[in-house]
């Protein structure tokens, strides 16, 4: 497990450093001249930073939820949080709030997401645990509730908003800059850690509760710690650049195949899996028909939906 | 703590019930020691399963007491409980991703340093020794229970709670695995409560305890408990019990 981590989290380097050098404009490294170290700097890196972030935060808040549901089709998006995230970004777009410069709509999806996920919480919650069938129709029916207010909304609006709106939706990170980076970085590695704290437990919980408390764990007590570092990834991945679909759910099914399902491993490899692909898809997207950009999130469910109909059709993410 | 015999486990007088106001069981009382290995035998319904939960702590008693080492059992931390007791569900989720080795390894979980026991001898003891690295789902019913059971052995507990283990398994498995168990109790003075309803298996146990609707019928060896009067109340059936030079048996007739 340590020697196929270790030559993921080379791989995951290599790609990083390459998409910093390729893009519409390609930069030779060897020969780095002004106006490339700018592009570089202050376009490139914060971009190639903020999408691994995001990508780290829904591979693995992916890989915690398909066990704490014990559900191979969950998604991070499938509690709600993410319609809750764009209800609100959307609405900040729209209306043209700024009253907190370019942070204003990050901040805006955070607490849109926070709030959903303190909801569909509290939706999931009797007899003082979660009850995961619940957490989930809790999710989906939040979900469709916010996604009806959502398309009302642009419907109403006009054309400009509508189309940075769409554009947000469909995961969107040519807004980046390098203020959002410290604040991805502290709530996606926060949920990041606390998750991989609770491996084991994830483990446990799924062979089931009563399993789970006979190998020394609570089951309710462990979801909710779980539950928790799913809200704080996802969260902040879909404020950080909209709703980029599909990697919460494939990259656990991929990294099944690589190492395994022992959440140990599963957890940190989906991570970097999220990593490199939302930035391999960034790198697609802004540079295939440049200087027009493709939002990620449609990249990502280009290569994503054809691979995952070919699991299905293997059969093996449904275990029979 | 005021513990000086070796009981291990211990009922008082509890009571519990999933309804509200519908008590199914009722000021149930009886203690287990150790180097015992106890057929809890009743017909579906009779509280069999009610009553290893209430015992591993998974459900809490509504009035009364259980007590692990003489301790009430919900006073220990989760990972220590885990260390004295292990349980082992009779509805087990067959269709998890791990492979033998992987689901067997979780029994290590409560421990930082490792017990006696190693992965690979508790794969070996039920019999999965070339099925180390198979998947979970590619592996029959009676193998996958048994890939469960060596989890529960590497555990390592003094005392552990099985709900109808032998449900599932070949005949061959459900002697090899009676045998097993005795031979870890005698090595390791383990205790082992076995849920069971088939009457015949109850008469290999050396200590029954039968039940009916939450209460004890009756607890001793077969040959006093497992009478036609008593199988009649906690079954249903009339029954004749014969014996040959291997033992006593069971032939059931059904009333009409």
């Amino acid at each position: 497990m340590r020697i196929r981590l270790s030559l993921a989290v080379i791989f995951a380097m290599v790609v990083l450093v390459t998409a910093l050098f390729i893009g519409p404009e390609p930069i030779n490294p060897l020969h780095i001249k002004g106006i490339d170290k700018e592009i570089l700097l202050s376009i490139r890196l914060p971009r190639v930073l903020v999408s691994v972030l995001m990508g780290m935060g829904l591979g693995a808040s992916g890989a915690v939820l398909q066990g704490v549901l014990r559900n191979p089709l969950a998604d991070p998006y499938i509690l709600g949080l993410s319609s809750g995230a764009a209800l609100m970004a959307v609405v900040g777009i729209i209306s043209g709030l700024t009253f907190w410069g370019a942070f204003t709509v990050p901040l805006l999806a955070f607490i849109g997401a926070l709030t959903t996920g303190v909801f569909v919480g509290a939706m999931g919650w009797k007899r003082g645990g979660f009850w995961p069938d619940r957490l989930l129709l809790a999710g989906v029916g939040l979900g469709f509730l916010f996604s009806a207010i959502l398309m009302l909304i642009m419907t109403l609006s006009s054309d400009e908003g509508l189309r940075r709106a769409t554009l947000w939706i469909f995961g969107d990170l040519s807004m980046t800059d390098w203020a959002f980076i410290p604040y991805g970085t502290i709530f996606i590695l926060a949920g990041l850690l606390l998750s991989l704290s609770r491996a084991k437990a994830l483990n446990a919980l799924i062979l089931g509760d009563e399993l789970s408390h006979s190998l020394g764990f609570s089951p309710r007590r462990e979801r909710l710690i779980l539950f928790i570092s799913i809200g704080l990834m996802t969260s902040a991945s879909v404020s950080l650049g909209g709703m980029v679909g599909f990697i919460g759910l494939l990259i656990p099914h991929i990294g099944r195949f690589i190492i395994g399902p022992d959440s140990r491993g599963l957890i940190p490899l989906s991570a970097l899996g999220g990593g490199v692909l939302l930035c391999i898809a960034d790198l697609i997207g802004r540079s295939i028909i440049a200087p027009v950009e493709l939002p990620a999130g449609i990249i990502t469910a280009i290569i994503g939906a054809p691979y995952f109909l070919y699991l299905l059709r293997r059969r093996d993410i449904l275990g029979t | 703590m005021g513990h000086s015999d070796n009981t291990i486990l211990e009922f008082r007088e509890v009571a519990f019930s999933y309804t509200r106001g519908n008590g199914f069981i009722e000021a149930l009382s009886f203690s287990i020691k150790t180097g015992e290995f106890i057929g809890l035998l009743g017909a579906n319904g009779s509280g069999k399963s009610t009553i290893l939960k209430l015992g591993s702590g998974i459900l809490k008693a509504s009035s009364g007491d259980v007590r692990l080492w003489g301790r009430p059992i919900h006073s220990y931390r989760h990972k220590d409980r885990a260390k004295l007791l292990s349980y082992l569900p009779q509805i087990l989720d067959m269709n998890i991703p791990f492979t033998v080795e992987e689901l067997v390894g979780m029994g290590l979980y409560p421990y930082d340093t490792p017990p006696e026991l190693n992965i690979d001898q508790a794969i070996e003891m039920v019999g999965l020794g070339e099925h180390r690295t198979t998947p979970l789902k590619n592996l029959s019913g009676g193998e996958r229970r048994r890939a469960y059971i060596a989890m529960t052995l590497l555990q390592g507990a003094g005392l552990l709670l099985l709900d109808e283990p032998l449900a599932n398994l070949d005949i061959k498995y459900q002697i090899e695995l009676l045998r097993l168990l005795r031979d870890l109790r005698a090595r390791r003075d383990i205790a082992i409560v076995m849920a069971l309803h088939d009457i015949n298996m109850a008469l290999q146990f050396e200590k029954i305890m039968l039940i009916r609707q939450g209460r004890i019928l009756g607890t001793g060896t077969p040959e006093v408990i497992l009478t036609r009067d008593s199988i009649r109340e906690a079954f249903d059936i009339e029954v004749e019990i014969k014996r040959d030079s291997e033992g006593p048996y069971m032939m059931y007739q059904i009333i009409s």
